[in-house]
């Protein structure tokens, strides 16, 4: 070997062990990059390294570009280990640093009314079984809310309803039932309506507010019968309580309907055992097992005389039922009161 | 209703258990609200002997008493004047809460002691009577309870009626539904009524104006009565069901009225003139005095029961004053008649006089049964009063009752139902109910309903009777075969429904709680407001001043939604509500427009109050940016143009909301002053949003895509100073009308007022230079921006 590649060869080796000598100096990532440039840099020993490479004889220039690439290699190895290092002791001392328990920056929640959200799923329900939805004015007039729904003056059927009155001849609805006339007035059979709305009654205690939220549900068409609305409601309170709730058909009374039926179901918070698990009578259903859910029946034909239909060709059924109870047994929110007081701490609670 | 259950058993043999009864009959349609023990409140009294009574040696007004209870013999103090020695008494005992809730202690009465109380009847709720203590029969056994002892009714059901069910509003009406249900026979009360001679028709003439508004009215007289208490049997059973015993006379049209369900009335004979009864209407403006004392002033609408020369009655709603029966009254006109049930109703609501007499009229009375209740009641009024009733009844019934007929159509009756029965199921439901079936066309019956099933007024209501007796509840539930045409079929996104859950879910969304208020406020909310008072939707009838109008703007909701939160001690309210406003149109045929609103409150912090979020009050720019995120984010309109509202009724500033030329709505801050009632301490900023013009213009709205850009943009900021009164929308509009080419976007970045400056601010631009189909050069954009500049600054009076 001759002596130009050997001091060649042995600059090259002391280069490495100098800049392993490093190991540890640098105490950041600037310092680090000082030590590459100062090794590796254009104008870097290695640089300087390589400029005496170009003086050698050509036939030496092989084996000594293969020891400086392989130093080159070596340096810039190390450098990049030391750099590991430093920054996964600067993510460990930032880490240490963290803590997680901080409280987050939340962005404001929004929430839906639970009368919204509980007609949401009502209605979807229904739409479900095939009801298109339908609006009315919520300041009807008498014959609307009354005389077209088989309720005339003088009918002591007025008194099931305490109604507000803007005069003699206008009122606030007192059901969402004057859609059905609406509804029918515009189309004709067959129709399948629901008609979600406020109402309002001149009733103010624990279990009354003078305005709540009803949605009322139509079906008009050749052959409708009561087993028909049977199937229709049994299936949606079962998709709104849950399949297991059971259904039961009492005879009542509604002027707009005959027959009329009031529908309970089996309690939701007792599963219409009547009890709590503790023995104790359950609040919701007083121990009977059962809830008042809804009212229901098939229209009578003095309605469908009123919108021209003709009863003899046609039959229907109607059902109405309280968004309030519904959200209440939902949600298990005992008084009325709360849903129209708007607290807000009452409200962030339904999303 | 309350049905005393011993009572109904009089009339049918049933067995069970009065539960059992309820729950059967509910499923009938007669729904059972509670069964209760009429005599609770003295459950815990028991009957005494007084085995021996001394004066008090302090008192003279005092006796010291020793009264056997059975299982021991309490040393009593009474006061009562008429006890004595041998007497069987009620007694509470120490310990027993009496029905007024006074608990009865051991008491020392001038050094004696007593243990115990001897009850008057008024003290136990049995009558007035206060004279002295309440002399109990001998036969009763010492230690007895009270309630056993009298053989007390112990079971009574209350039930809901509806409307419909006029014939169950009398224990025989239940008689009849029991022995339907369970199928026992029904048995009448004997009719032992003994005529003293006489005529009764040639005494009084019966004569009635209108057929159609008083079918039938006729009378016995009963002569010679005395009156006073009525039997205890007869008392008893009225207090069972919280009826107070009055007199023997009054006791029995009232026993009657709920037995049989036919209200009577007894006028004494002898204050009636002329000999003659006439039932007419009253002449409009007329007066009467009721017999509770009140005078009335009437309409022709009132029907009257006059006299020879008087009116003496308010047709089933109240007898007069002046005919009245009283202590000294000797001779009994007993009415018993049948009015049309709307007139009875308008007056008795009108004059608010709602009596169980008028109930029962309102809903319709069995004129069939009338003769009966008639005799019925003269027979128990001649026994109880040792009167005699004269022979003969005056009558007269212009209008006689006729069975209706309907036909009945099974196979139809069964498909309305979904029910599939044998025709004999049907017939032996009607018979049941005592109606006359001919069926000789299988396929169409005549069915003639009775006189006390007035409910049955169409063929429809025979097949409620099927579909009820039968069991509504066992009515199989199949699903509707619908046919329903599926073509136009409303989508639930394109109702307004649909509408109005999107505005909701974006409310939520954007960090609002929606809340949902009252549709009526006060006027004095809609005055704060400085809301015009015409136009506005009142409410005739309110249950209070502060629910008398409907709402006619969406922010007397709203702030009082906030004035709530406030005295909660909730100081970060973010509220949102979607609900209509209502104003009078006269052109409507509800008289009404009522127009849907979407409303936005905001007040207090801006971000919850809680670490890390900064402290800061929401302002203007927060109820604009919830408008902006609606309006662009939410819709994808383009963004609004808001301006300036000189004066608006509760804003101040104000202002107004346009996309294009349609107004949108009008957002601001409440007039301090109108805060101030709302207890808020913070400025409260507020958006009102028409939501119907929104819903118009979203239905219009196309949603096109537009292609990402290929190339990359350039961007330069610029610096505008400028005076205050240079608003923002200004440089943007100055640098829109340049219509530079390139120029993609500009966006605000910074406004800066610099230290020491009142009346200038700093306004910093980005512009997004972008070309569609190359990649812009410095120099390029350079020349562009330049020109932007200097036409920036030609147009504004601005610097750089």
């Amino acid at each position: 070997m001759s002596d130009e590649l050997k001091t060649f060869l042995e600059g090259l080796d002391s280069l490495a062990r100098e800049c392993e000598a490093c190991k540890g100096q640098a105490a950041s990532l600037k310092e680090l990059e000082e030590i590459r440039v100062e090794y590796l840099g254009r104008k870097g020993k290695l640089a300087q390294n390589m400029q005496t490479l170009a003086k050698l004889p050509n036939e030496l220039k092989p084996e000594a570009g293969r020891k400086a690439n392989e130093v080159k290699q070596a340096i810039t190895a190390m450098i990049d280990a030391w750099q590991d290092e430093l920054n996964k002791a600067a993510a460990a001392a930032s880490l240490s640093r963290f803590d997680p328990s901080m409280p987050g920056r939340k962005p404001g929640v929004g929430s839906l009314h639970p009368v919204t959200l509980a007609m949401d799923e009502i209605c979807e329900v229904l739409v479900g079984l095939g009801f298109e939805h339908a609006t009315g004015p919520e300041v009807e007039n008498d014959w609307h809310n009354f005389e077209a729904l088989n309720i005339p003056q003088e009918h002591p059927a007025r008194d099931m309803q305490d109604t507000l009155y803007v005069s003699e001849n206008i009122v606030l609805r007192t059901h969402t039932s004057p859609v059905q006339i609406r509804s029918m007035l515009n189309k004709k059979p067959p129709l399948a309506v629901i008609a979600p709305g406020k109402v309002y009654r001149r009733d103010s205690d624990l279990t009354h507010t003078p305005m709540f939220h009803q949605i009322e549900g139509l079906l008009v068409d050749r052959e409708v019968s009561m087993g028909d609305l049977r199937g229709t409601l049994t299936a949606f309170v079962r998709q709104l309580f849950g399949q297991k709730t059971d259904v039961r058909f009492r005879p009542s009374f509604f002027p707009f309907t005959e027959p009329s039926a009031e529908v309970d179901i089996s309690c939701v918070m007792c599963g219409g055992e009547g009890k709590n698990q503790d023995g104790s009578t359950c609040r919701v259903c007083k121990g009977t097992g059962w809830v008042e859910i809804l009212g229901c029946g098939m229209v009578d034909p003095n309605v469908f005389k009123s919108v021209g239909y003709d009863p003899e060709l046609y039959t229907g059924f109607a059902f109405g039922l309280g968004v309030e109870r519904v959200a209440m047994l939902k949600y298990g929110i005992g008084d009325l009161r709360m849903f129209f007081e708007n607290d807000v701490r009452f409200l962030e609670q339904f999303a | 209703m309350l049905v005393s259950f011993n009572w109904l058993r009089e009339f049918v043999p049933f067995e069970g258990e009065a539960q059992e009864l309820g729950d059967r009959l509910t499923m009938l349609g007669l729904e059972l609200d509670s069964i209760e023990d009429p005599f609770e409140s003295v459950q815990d009294i028991v009957v005494g002997h007084v085995v021996e009574c001394e004066k008090h040696p302090e008192a003279e007004k005092l006796s010291v008493c020793k009264v056997d209870v059975g299982s021991e013999v309490l040393e009593i103090v009474c006061g009562a004047p008429n006890v004595g020695k041998g007497q069987k008494v009620p007694v509470a005992k120490v310990g027993v809460t009496m029905p007024d809730g006074l608990k009865i202690k051991k008491a020392k009465l001038r050094g004696v002691k007593s243990f115990g109380m001897i009850c008057s009847e008024r003290e136990l709720g049995f009558s007035e009577d206060h004279d002295g203590i309440w002399v109990l029969p001998e036969n009763l056994s010492v230690g007895d309870k009270l309630v056993d002892a009298l053989n007390l009714e112990r079971t009574v059901l209350d039930f809901d009626i509806t409307p419909n069910r006029a014939d169950a509003l009398s224990i025989l009406g239940f008689a009849r539904e029991t022995a339907l249900a369970f199928d026992l026979p029904l048995t009448m009360p004997e009719l032992n009524l003994v005529e003293a001679g006489g005529d009764a028709a040639s005494e009084v003439k019966i004569v009635i104006d209108d057929a159609e508004l008083c079918p039938l009215y006729q009378s016995r007289i009963i002569r010679d009565v005395a009156t006073g208490k009525a039997p205890d049997w007869m008392r008893y059973k009225l207090l069972a069901l919280g009826q107070r015993p009055i007199s023997n006379i009054v006791d029995v049209t009232n026993y009657i009225m709920f037995e049989l369900g036919q209200p009577l009335h007894s006028f004494d004979l002898d204050l009636i003139e002329g000999g003659m009864i006439r039932v007419a209407s009253a002449e409009d403006g007329m007066k009467f005095t009721t017999l509770d004392n009140m005078e009335r002033t009437l309409t022709a609408k009132d029907l009257l029961i006059w006299d020879g020369k008087k009116p003496v009655g308010l047709a089933g709603v109240m007898g007069g004053v002046n005919s009245e029966m009283h202590a000294g009254s000797r001779n009994v006109l007993l009415e018993a008649a049948v009015f049309r049930p709307g007139t009875i109703r308008k007056t008795a609501r009108r004059l608010a006089l709602p009596s169980d007499a008028s109930y029962r009229f309102e809903r319709g009375v069995d004129q069939v049964m009338n003769t009966f209740a008639l005799n019925r009641a003269a027979q128990l009024m001649a026994e109880t009063s040792g009167g005699s009733v004269v022979s003969g009844i005056a009558k007269a019934e212009p209008k006689p009752w006729r069975d209706r007929t309907h036909r009945y159509r099974h196979a139809r009756c069964m498909k309305l139902l979904g029910l599939d029965l044998e025709p004999a199921f049907a017939k032996r439901v009607f018979e049941l109910e005592g109606c006359k079936v001919d069926d000789s066309d299988p396929a169409d019956w005549k069915v003639a309903t009775p006189s006390y099933k007035l409910d049955l007024e169409r063929e429809v209501d025979l097949y409620e009777e099927v579909g009820r007796v039968y069991g509504l509840d066992r009515i199989p539930a199949v699903l509707p075969h619908v046919s329903k045409s599926l073509e136009g079929g409303a989508v639930t996104a394109d109702t307004e429904y649909g509408f109005v859950r999107s505005l909701k879910r974006w409310g939520m969304g954007a960090g609002l709680n929606e809340a949902i208020n009252y549709s009526f406020v006060g006027d004095d909310d809609l005055d704060r407001l400085n809301l015009p008072g015409e136009g506005r939707v009142r409410i005739a009838n309110p249950l209070s001043e502060d629910q008398n109008v409907m709402r006619t703007d969406i922010a007397a909701g709203l702030l009082n939604t906030l004035k709530h939160n406030l005295a909660q001690g909730n100081n970060h309210v973010r509220v949102f509500e979607v609900a209509k406003k209502f104003i009078e149109d006269r052109d409507s045929d509800t008289e009404t427009r009522e127009q849907l609103r979407l409303g936005v409150l905001l007040y207090g912090s801006r971000h919850a109050a809680e670490w890390p979020w900064p402290q800061e009050d929401v302002d203007y720019l927060d109820i604009k940016g919830h408008v902006e995120h609606l309006l662009e984010g939410h819709f994808k309109f383009c963004a609004p143009e808001c301006v300036m509202v000189e004066e608006h009724p509760y804003l101040s500033p104000c202002v107004e909301v346009k996309l294009g030329d349609e107004r949108v709505g009008v957002m601001g801050q409440v007039k301090s002053d109108i805060a101030d009632f709302y207890h808020a301490r913070k400025d409260v900023w507020l958006a009102d949003m028409d939501a119907e013009k929104l819903w118009e213009m979203d239905r219009g709205h196309r949603v096109t895509f537009c292609c990402l850009p290929k190339f990359p943009p350039s961007r330069r900021d610029i610096t505008v100073i400028g005076s205050l009164a240079i608003h923002a929308q200004q440089v943007y509009d100055a640098i829109a009308e340049i219509k530079s080419p390139l120029l993609e976007s500009v966006e605000m970045v910074a406004e800066y007022v610099p230290e020491g400056v009142e009346d200038e601010r700093n306004l910093s631009f980005r512009l997004t230079y972008r070309h569609a189909s190359k990649t812009l050069k410095d120099k390029e954009v350079d020349k562009q921006h330049k020109r932007v500049v200097d036409e920036l600054l030609k147009k504004l009076p601005i610097r750089i």
